[in-house]
Order: C-alpha cells, then sequence, then structure tokens
C-alpha cells in the first residue's frame, strides 16, 4: 500500500516536472516567435529601446547607465547574467543591458543573441581593497602591477588570451602552490561572468583570477577565491571579509566612498544586447524533424553535465546543501530542545529570552539573517560561509523545533503528569519517561516536514559566498546560455534529496511509535511462563 | 497515620478547602461525601499535594510534608492515587504501565517487576490484556489496571478521586468489586464517591463535606443513618430543599407561588404533585399569618427523589399558634386532605419557638 503510494507520488512529480519542461520549451519557441515578428531590420539603434523593457543586474551600475541613456525605458533587475538572458529569450524584456566583454562571450556562444554596437555609457574596471591599513598596502602594490603590465603590454595579451582564444590555451598559473612568505589573501568574486570570472569545471578561470594570480606571484601572496553574488563582492570588500574583489567591477564615485579602487585594469562599457532576428529562429529549430524534442534534450544534458566535467560542479553543490542540511538539522534540533528545557518550567527569565529570540529568528527573512549573520555579526571573523549557513538554519531550525516541541508537550495531557507524580516521579523523570516519548510521536510529522523546508530554504546561501546546489545551478547556467534545464535538474536533485531525508525521519517514527514494538521486544529478559 | 491542620487552599476565585482539621488512622477506609465543589477532591489532591496547600500542615507518619524540605516525591512513593479519569500512560503496555514505576523508582528488576505485575493482573482479572495498549482497553478495565499500577508500588495509603465517575454505569461494578476486596486488605484508604450505597459498604468511617470543611465526620451507620447534623441528613436522604421567609402581613405571596412552581419544575417534581405543594403553602400562610401579631416565618419545603415526597415545614416565632386549634374548618380540613396529619411542636429554646410539620400525601382528594 505504501510503496505503491510513493510510485504514484513518483509519477506525479515526473509528469509535473516534465509538464514544467515543455511549458519551457513551448514559452521560448513562443519567445523566438513574437520577436521574429515584431523585430524590425537589423542595426538597431540603442534611442529605439527607449520606453521599452530593460533587464539589468542588481548591484551592478548598468541601471544609472540605461537611465541616463534612455530614461523611459522600463527596468528589471536580475540577480545574474543567465536570468537575463532568459529573460531576453522568454520575452519577458525587450532588450538587457551590461559589460561588453560578457556580452561579447555570451552572444558568441549563444547564436540567438546579439550586441547592438553603439555603447550605453563607457567605463572603467577597477579591483576594490577595503579601507584598512592592509588594503591600502594591497592596494599600493596592485596598482604598481596593473602599471607594469599596462607598460609592457601584457594586460592586453591577457585580455586577448581570454576573449578570443580557444578554451584549452586559457591557463592560468597553478596559484594553490604559491609560496606564499607575505600571506594568503583572498579574492572575492562572482564566478559567473565569463571571459572575466567563471567556472570552468569546478575551477573558477577568467582574466581577473588570472591578473590575481599574477599579482600574487609577483608579489609573494597566497591565494584564495570566494565566489559569490555580485552585492557580497562588494560586502565583502568593505568589511574586509575579503581581501580585495575582482568582478567586474566599474569604478564609480559613490563606491569610492565605501571601498578603495585600484588604477583602471580595463575600459569597459555598457551594451544593450538583443535577440536576433530570424536568423536565430533558423538555425535554432531544424526543420521536419521529429526527434528534435529528445536531442535538444540530449544536448543540454551534455552541456549541463557532461562538458567540462560540470556533473562535478553539481556534486558539490549538493555535498555543500546536505552538509549546511544535517548540520543545521543536528544542532538546530539539539538547539531547540535546549531551548525548550530551559523554557518548560516557566523560568521567567528564560522565557522572555526565548520570546525575542523567537521574534527575532522567525520575523528575519532567512536571507537578510544569513547576511547579518555574515557581515556584521560575524564580519571581523574569519569564517567560512559553509559555517555561518550552519549557525543561520541552525536558529531557523531551532526556532522552528522549539515551537514542534511546544505544541507537541502540549497535546499531552495533564493527567499524564499527575499519574507519574503520584506515583513519585519527579518533575525531569516525568517529562523524559513519559510525556517526551508521546509527545515526540505527535511531532515527528511535523518535524519532517519543518526538514523539507530546511533543505529548499538553503538555496540562499549563495548570498555569502557558499556554493551549494542552486548556486552551482547558476554557475553552469552562466557557462551554457540555457535557463531551463540546469534549473530542472537542480529542482529534481532537491525533490531526490528531500525524498531521500523524509525516508530516513519515516523510518525514526516507525522506530519511535511505541505500538510498533514487537511484543518479544517489550519483555525481553523476563521469564513469562511464570504462572504463580 | 495523617494528620491534617488547619489546612486551606485558595484559587483567585474560589477557596475549595476553608480549614480542614482531622486525624486519619492507620487502617481507615474512609469515603468522602458530599456536593460537587465543596472540597472533596481538593482535600485528597493536598494531601499527595499535587495541590500545593495555600496554608496549613499536613503529618504523614510525623513527618510534615508541607514542609517545603520534604522530599515530597519520596512520600508518594508510599502514597498511592487513583484518578477519576483512570491516566494510564499511553504509550506503554498494561503490564509495562504497571511494570515502570517499581524498575524505574523502587529499583525493582524486570523479572521482579513482571511477577508482581502478572500477580496484580490476575486480582484484578485483566492477565490476558497484559500486552494491550491502554486505549484498546474499555473503562472500566482501565480504572482497574490504574488500581494494579498503584499497588504495584506497595503503598501505606491509598487516595482514591472519583474513581467510578467517568463510567459508563454497567462498568460500575467491576471497579466496585476490586477496591471493596482492597478495602479488606487493611490498606489505610480515601476514597471520593458519589455512590453512597457502595461507600457504606467499604468504610469504617465517612466525612461529609460540604462549604470547604469537613461538616460532620461519623462511622457509616451514624452519616447515613442517624445523621447528627441538618445538611447531612438532606444530602444522604438526597432531599432538595426550597427556603422561603415571611416577615411582614404583606409579604409577596404571588412572587413565592412562583418560586415554589419554578422549584417544582427544576426537581422534576410531576405537575400534579407540585399543585399539592404549593396549595398546602397557600392554605396553611392563609391560616397562619393572621395569627401572628409580627409575622416571622422560615417555610421550608423538602424533597426526597427517592421516596418523592416532600414536607412543609413552617417555623415562626412568637407566642404558642397552634392553627389546629383554628374556627376555620373548611382551610383546616383541605389542608388535612392533602397533608394526611399536621404535627405541631412547641420549643421553647428555639429561636423560631413554634413548628409545623406537614406531609404531603402524593394520593388524596384535593378540593
Amino acid at each position: 500500500m505504501k510503496k505503491k503510494g510513493a510510485k504514484l507520488i513518483l509519477l506525479i512529480m515526473i509528469f509535473t516536472l516534465s509538464l514544467s519542461f515543455l511549458a519551457g520549451v513551448v514559452s521560448r519557441a513562443e519567445g523566438t516567435d513574437t520577436s521574429s515578428a515584431n523585430a524590425g531590420s537589423a542595426g538597431r539603434r540603442v534611442s529605439d529601446y527607449n520606453g521599452k523593457r530593460v533587464g539589468v543586474l542588481a548591484g551592478t551600475m548598468n541601471d544609472t547607465f540605461v537611465i541616463k541613456a534612455l530614461p523611459d525605458a522600463k527596468l528589471s533587475y536580475y540577480n545574474n547574467i543567465s536570468d537575463m538572458i532568459a529573460a531576453l529569450e522568454a520575452d519577458k524584456v525587450d532588450s538587457i543591458a551590461g559589460d561588453e566583454p560578457v556580452f561579447s562571450m555570451a552572444a558568441s556562444e549563444n547564436d540567438r543573441l546579439e550586441i547592438l554596437d553603439e555603447s550605453l555609457q563607457d567605463y572603467d574596471l577597477g579591483a576594490i581593497f577595503p579601507k584598512t591599513q592592509k588594503g591600502e598596502k594591497l592596494l599600493s602594490e596592485f596598482n604598481e602591477f596593473i602599471a607594469k603590465l599596462k607598460a609592457s603590454g601584457e594586460l592586453d595579451e591577457i585580455f586577448m588570451k581570454w576573449k578570443t582564444g580557444p578554451e584549452e590555451k586559457k591557463t592560468l598559473p597553478d596559484y594553490s602552490n604559491f609560496p606564499a612568505p607575505n600571506g594568503i589573501i583572498t579574492m572575492a568574486t562572482e564566478g559567473s561572468y565569463p571571459p572575466l570570472d567563471y567556472f570552468r569545471g569546478t575551477e573558477i578561470v577568467g582574466v581577473e583570477v588570472d591578473l590575481a594570480a599574477r599579482f600574487c606571484e609577483a608579489y609573494g601572496y597566497g591565494l584564495m577565491i570566494d565566489a559569490m553574488n555580485f552585492d557580497g563582492v562588494l560586502a565583502s570588500a568593505q568589511t574586509g571579509k575579503a581581501d580585495f574583489g575582482l568582478a567586474c567591477i566599474t569604478i564609480s564615485e559613490e563606491r569610492k566612498e565605501s571601498v578603495n579602487f585600484s588604477i583602471p585594469y580595463y575600459k569597459s562599457s555598457a551594451k544593450l544586447m538583443i535577440l536576433k532576428n530570424n536568423a536565430g529562429a533558423g538555425s535554432n529549430v531544424s526543420p521536419g524533424s521529429d526527434n528534435s524534442f529528445l536531442r535538444s534534450i540530449g544536448e543540454s544534458f551534455e552541456k549541463t553535465f557532461v562538458r567540462e566535467e560540470r556533473w562535478k560542479l553539481f556534486l558539490e553543490g549538493v555535498l555543500t546543501t546536505l552538509v549546511i542540511t544535517l548540520l543545521a538539522m543536528l544542532f538546530g534540533t539539539i538547539l531547540g530542545f535546549l531551548i525548550f528545557m530551559l523554557c518548560r518550567n516557566k523560568n521567567p527569565v528564560a522565557n522572555i529570552i526565548t520570546r525575542i529570540f523567537m521574534w527575532l529568528i522567525q520575523g528575519m527573512p532567512a536571507v537578510v539573517l544569513l547576511m547579518v549573520l555574515y557581515f556584521i555579526v560575524f564580519g571581523s571573523v574569519s569564517i567560512s560561509g559553509v559555517a555561518v549557513s550552519v549557525i543561520g538554519f541552525t536558529l531557523i531550525f531551532g526556532a522552528a523545533v522549539f515551537g514542534l516541541l511546544k505544541m507537541g508537550v502540549g497535546t499531552i495531557d495533564r493527567g499524564q503528569y499527575e499519574a507519574a507524580y503520584a506515583l513519585g516521579y519527579s518533575n525531569t523523570r516525568t517529562f523524559f519517561r513519559i510525556i517526551l516519548p508521546q509527545a515526540l510521536y505527535h511531532v515527528l510529522p511535523a518535524y519532517k516536514g519543518e526538514v523539507v523546508s530546511l533543505i529548499k530554504a538553503t538555496a540562499i546561501v549563495g548570498y555569502i559566498a557558499v556554493q551549494d546546489l542552486t548556486k552551482m545551478g547558476d554557475i553552469v547556467r552562466s557557462r551554457t546560455y540555457e535557463a531551463f534545464f540546469p534549473l530542472i535538474a537542480v529542482t529534481i536533485i532537491y525533490f531526490a534529496l528531500e525524498v531521500l531525508i523524509g525516508r530516513i525521519i519515516s523510518r525514526l517514527s516507525i522506530n519511535i511509535n511505541p505500538k510498533r514494538r514487537k511484543p518479544s521486544k517489550i519483555l525481553k529478559g523476563v521469564n513469562t511462563n511464570d504462572q504463580n | 497515620m495523617i494528620r491534617i491542620e488547619h489546612l486551606k487552599k485558595e484559587y483567585p476565585n474560589v477557596t475549595p478547602l476553608k480549614d480542614v482539621t482531622v486525624e486519619i488512622n492507620d487502617g481507615d477506609v474512609i469515603s468522602i461525601i458530599g456536593p460537587s465543589g465543596t472540597g472533596k477532591s481538593t482535600l485528597l489532591r493536598c494531601i499527595n499535594q499535587l495541590e500545593k496547600p495555600t496554608s496549613g500542615k499536613i503529618f504523614v507518619d510525623g513527618l510534615e510534608i508541607t514542609d517545603p524540605k520534604c522530599d515530597i516525591n519520596k512520600v508518594r512513593r508510599k502514597m498511592g492515587m487513583v484518578f477519576q479519569s483512570f491516566n494510564l500512560f499511553g504509550h506503554k503496555t498494561i503490564i509495562e504501565n504497571i511494570m515502570l514505576a517499581p524498575m524505574d523508582l523502587l529499583g525493582k528488576s524486570k523479572q521482579e517487576a513482571y511477577d508482581t505485575g502478572m500477580k496484580l493482573l490476575r486480582t484484578v482479572g485483566l492477565a490476558e490484556k497484559a500486552l494491550n495498549y491502554p486505549d484498546e482497553l474499555s473503562g472500566g478495565q482501565k480504572q482497574r489496571i490504574a488500581i494494579a499500577r498503584t499497588l504495584a508500588m506497595d503503598p501505606d495509603v491509598i487516595l482514591l478521586d472519583e474513581p467510578t465517575s467517568a463510567l459508563d454505569p454497567t462498568m460500575v461494578g467491576e471497579v466496585q468489586a476490586v477496591i471493596r476486596d482492597l478495602a479488606k486488605t487493611g490498606k489505610t484508604m480515601m476514597i471520593v464517591t458519589h455512590e453512597m450505597n457502595f461507600a457504606k459498604a467499604i468504610s469504617n468511617r465517612v466525612f461529609y463535606m460540604e462549604n470547604g470543611g469537613i461538616y460532620e465526620d461519623g462511622s457509616p451507620e451514624q452519616i447515613f443513618d442517624n445523621p447528627k447534623r441538618e445538611n447531612t441528613r438532606r444530602f444522604v436522604r438526597r432531599l432538595k430543599v426550597l427556603e422561603l421567609n415571611i416577615e411582614s402581613r404583606d409579604y409577596d405571596f404571588i412572587g413565592m407561588q412562583g418560586q415554589i412552581e419554578v422549584w417544582c419544575a427544576k426537581n422534576q417534581i410531576s405537575p400534579n404533585y407540585s399543585n399539592r405543594i404549593q396549595l398546602v403553602f397557600e392554605e396553611t400562610t392563609n391560616l397562619l399569618i393572621p395569627l401572628l401579631k409580627t409575622p416571622k416565618v422560615q417555610a421550608v419545603c423538602e424533597y426526597s427523589s427517592e421516596t418523592e415526597l416532600a414536607v412543609w415545614t413552617f417555623s415562626y416565632a412568637g407566642e404558642k399558634v397552634d392553627i389546629t386549634k383554628t374556627e376555620d374548618e373548611i382551610s383546616l380540613s383541605v389542608i388535612k386532605g392533602l397533608a394526611g396529619s399536621i404535627d405541631y411542636e412547641w420549643a421553647e429554646n428555639e429561636e423560631l419557638q413554634n413548628c409545623l410539620k406537614l406531609n404531603i400525601r402524593s394520593e388524596g382528594i384535593v378540593s
């Protein structure tokens, strides 16, 4: 009965997923249709997009550039390039604004995209350093280094290599083995901005990584690289969580108030990218072929998992997600339990503290809590994002467990306490021997639900430089420029994780159900034949 | 031996125990009876400290258990309690319910606990249910298990708080049989109950409680057959009482008639009999009031739901006035027709010296 139910649910799950996938493909096709229908001639101009919908990357300066050039444009903000491109392809926006080197890379990979020649704005890219003594020293060394590269023409060579060369020629100095006599420094970057910074397989590469590695080699530093969302790069360098940030950052006066900028290492410009006219549609759909759908799935699969051994990224992401979930579950359960024990006897101080704790934790969006922990509470401490995630979700899960326990114990009849007290049980013993075993059984189904939401909730840890499953999906998308397949792959992996953990807890709840015990176990070690 | 001194229990809005001082001897089997809300259960729960008394002291074998320094858990091990709602541990089998406390608290081995447990289960007749769970049992069976669980600790005192009140009438007997056997073993027992015949049969001492105190304390014969005090008598005879006071010649006759009617309806007295009760009141007051110089009359009607008969008692102050000596023959014959007889007594020392008693017949001529 139970097996059948599980199979049915799995079937429904697969059905729903394939439906959503199909919907994705269809909407893509529609997007192509509309864009080809209303697309005019080639050689459009920037001013044509005034009053149209324009996508920009959140946290960058592109929005100000767009507003300046196209005052009537309607802006939509996205978290990464691949989301933006997906939105463009799905006709959610008419054009997207972004940095020239990144866009030309994307256009060379995806032949449905086209960059307008005209720039919105020219600007300089610079590295950012915290306004600390150490930061200032590093800054002057870096400036010296960049100036030298510029003078020798090496800088242009590096850019040419990463922008145009074949992938196997794009090599880096092996920075993991630098001797590091002057200590190890941490670089914050985004990792989804090819060719400046991106993942190749499990390794972060790109112009900026190349620059950083050469710099460290020349100045005797060891290099560590943290990949995070763009917002996180700025915050990390500002708070000193990272020693410097290199992530295609536009030099601006406003940003100079919070961080120090190096001299420019690249002259870039903001461009508008649009969907190509009919040309793109023609090359994408092979006419008259029945298995084109299956083939496109096969291609997507190859791109997402096999190429550059990207499955390793997913595996790493799954492991990170699992580690955060399981540790938060373990510590959160312990924390919730401890708090409950402190509050159980109506201690007024413990109760007030707990109420404030619950109010804070449950009232704050998880993402805000994580950022506060990472950038403020542990701002000056060297602590990994995974550890902060575990702490954050331990607090969140602990609050949930506390609530569950309170509810579960509340369902136990007052008479159970009185019967135990009347037999001579102490308060504590009554709780552990009589009350808790009955309460746990009530609590477990809800606990399972909390764990499933915990797994899903961990998807936000990308904000604090943790590469979990979701973030890895984003990283892969930023390379393949495919929106749907990696998303669905990530979804399926989440489902699998939820089923797995749900199973484990279900097993636990069978063990905890006193009525499922075998009679032989109840009276184990007792001679029951004696009829006296 | 348990000694209770000036025990008081107060809640913010009620005071179930006002002042209780009593001594309970070893081997006493005490039934506690009385109307609901008079502190019977509270008294029992104070004795094993499930309720903390507001003031007063309780001594068990000379040890003051109301002392905060006293280890109450130890005292409770020697003082079993059986609850109205059984309170068996739902996550344990029947035999485990019985074995749990001796193993956890008395350090008995599993085998020992099992053997005692099975012995007790046989005495309460439920050995075959050893591996069932409480929710698979009927109420009567659950209560028998609860008694066995209490006995497994071998207590000196057993407190039973309305052990049969939550039971289906068909199951009361089986539980009472177990308690009856228990009462013969010589253990000190206190049992709060509403079953008066049962209380009379098993106990050697009865507390009648009223208004937060022990109103009358005596042998079952005294309490049930010859109660010394008025309220005890009313309670054990299951009398419903209506009291009306007349303090002037212009008393509210219509209002009082209404009161009588409502009271009769409330106590499910048949309309016919209710009519008789009202008629007797009407005729008697008509006769009596004009004869009194300054009327001060207390009219009490007592109705026994057992015999379904009512008695009117008119007590009044002043000189001797006997309505049977009146000239109003018609009224008198009406009263006599309804009441059969009129008993008149004069007591010099009472506040209301005259006392007139009329037993109302259920049959007879109503004119």
